[in-house]
């Protein structure tokens, strides 16, 4: 996911270590559905994420694809949370919402079990859990951890506790690209070669 | 599903003037009367066949309270197609419509198509804005005007589908370049379309409807 880069504690911004929005290192589903069909989000950098949604207690319910994009490359932080899931009539995803993240807050619900809350200023709460690759599970809930603890405390980036190292690994993303046909795979190629995933740095996480 | 078109629409007005239900009842077929306040933008999407095309409603809701009102306008841009709704039995939202369309109007396209929309027909007894009122106004902006009741789905239909029908009717006129995406038309993948869309034949189609159905 680093591609042999090593993430350091977060620094000033222009010193701070830059990585791609999704963990292979190419756009992730939620960056190639707002690509084809939602031209003015889809030069956004995203990072995002497939979860369960779950009830208070774990029972799972739906799945869902969280992200976080910074409306304008100059923003330090993002401000805005991206909400997908699969469409019913086809199961493809589809975007259900697009939040300002002044009006939401991220917490760490249940971290043995990978769970974050999600919560709108209006109340509304719900619970999701973290879908990955056993072996990338942690280092993924890790990088939300750390999301939510510089939004919450975005002055305090220079003493961000999470430094650990993570190892670079090649694995491939827990999605339906291994469905894909072959149309499919060329649109994807076409996609991944407009959108750069270089341009998808994401904030220090 | 393919698609020869795909229109961006905006649904926008006061706060509980039911856009949410609109949407709701369009591309759900359903209604729910207590729904949680809108923040930011929320989308739906359902296919419509026009004059024989298959067309995509790419819709976003957006936030009505004004304190969400400067983050939602910024998404108005690119749009072929705004909903502009009002409560026919809460006046003040009718007494705003100016502002939101200058909001509209300043942030997108000047090609964007308008429907003015009374909603909550079904409430009838409390009515506090004439349907001639509404008329009036319409007429007086340059916008399409359909009382509608997303409790009841009268007209819910039509407003949605009469908005296409008029993006599509310019852009057989040449008034939209569907090549330029800021004007809130994407020709679907797979696509080879003129920029210049002759008229079609067919008139009737499944997902087509009547103006005017007249329900309420």
């Amino acid at each position: 996911m680093k591609r042999g880069r090593t993430p350091k504690p977060a620094q000033g911004r222009a010193e701070r270590t830059l990585v791609p929005a999704c963990p292979t290192g190419r756009p992730g589903r939620l960056q190639r559905h707002l690509s084809g069909e939602f031209d003015q989000l889809r030069d956004f950098p995203i990072f995002e994420s497939n979860f369960v949604q779950v009830t208070r207690l774990g029972e799972v319910a739906n799945k869902v694809t969280m992200g976080v994009a910074a409306s304008s490359p100059a923003l330090e932080l993002p401000d805005l949370l991206l909400l997908a899931g699969p469409a019913k009539e086809n199961g493809h995803l589809q975007l259900f919402g697009l939040f300002p993240l002044q009006f939401v807050q991220l917490f760490v619900h249940d971290e043995s079990r990978w769970q974050l809350k999600v919560k709108f200023r209006t109340g509304r709460a719900f619970y999701l859990q973290l879908r990955a690759p056993r072996e990338t599970l942690d280092r993924e809930f890790g990088q939300w951890v750390r999301l939510l603890y510089r939004l919450r405390f975005p002055s305090a980036q220079g003493s961000v506790p999470f430094t650990q190292e993570y190892p670079a690994q090649d694995w491939e993303e827990q999605d339906d690209d291994e469905d894909l046909t072959p149309e499919e795979e060329e649109e994807l190629r076409t996609m991944e070669a407009r959108l750069n995933p270089q341009a998808s740095e994401l904030w220090g996480l | 599903m393919t698609y020869a078109y795909l229109f961006k629409y905006i649904i926008i007005g006061d706060t509980g003037v039911g856009k949410s239900c609109l949407l709701l009842q369009f591309t759900d077929k359903r209604f729910q009367p207590v729904h949680d306040l809108t923040i930011g933008v929320e989308f739906g999407a359902r296919m419509v066949n026009i004059d024989g095309k298959q067309i995509k409603l790419q819709i976003w809701d957006t936030a009505g309270q004004e304190s969400f009102r400067s983050i939602t306008r910024s998404y108005y841009r690119g749009a072929a197609g705004a909903l502009l709704v009002y409560d026919i039995t809460r006046r003040e939202t009718f007494n705003h419509l100016t502002s939101w369309l200058e909001d509209a109007r300043q942030h997108s396209s000047s090609n964007m198509v308008i429907m003015l929309i009374g909603n909550k027909s079904d409430l009838e007894s409390r009515r506090d804005v004439k349907r001639e009122e509404g008329e009036a106004f319409a007429r007086e902006h340059g916008l399409i005007f359909m009382e509608t009741s997303a409790k009841t789905a009268c007209n819910v239909e039509e407003a949605f589908i009469n908005t296409a029908k008029e993006i599509y009717r310019k852009i057989q006129q040449g008034l939209f370049d569907v090549h330029n995406e800021a004007n809130g038309i994407k020709i679907g993948p797979q696509q080879c379309i003129s920029s210049s869309v002759g008229p079609s034949t067919s008139q009737r189609n499944s997902g087509d409807v009547e103006s005017n159905s007249g329900c309420c």
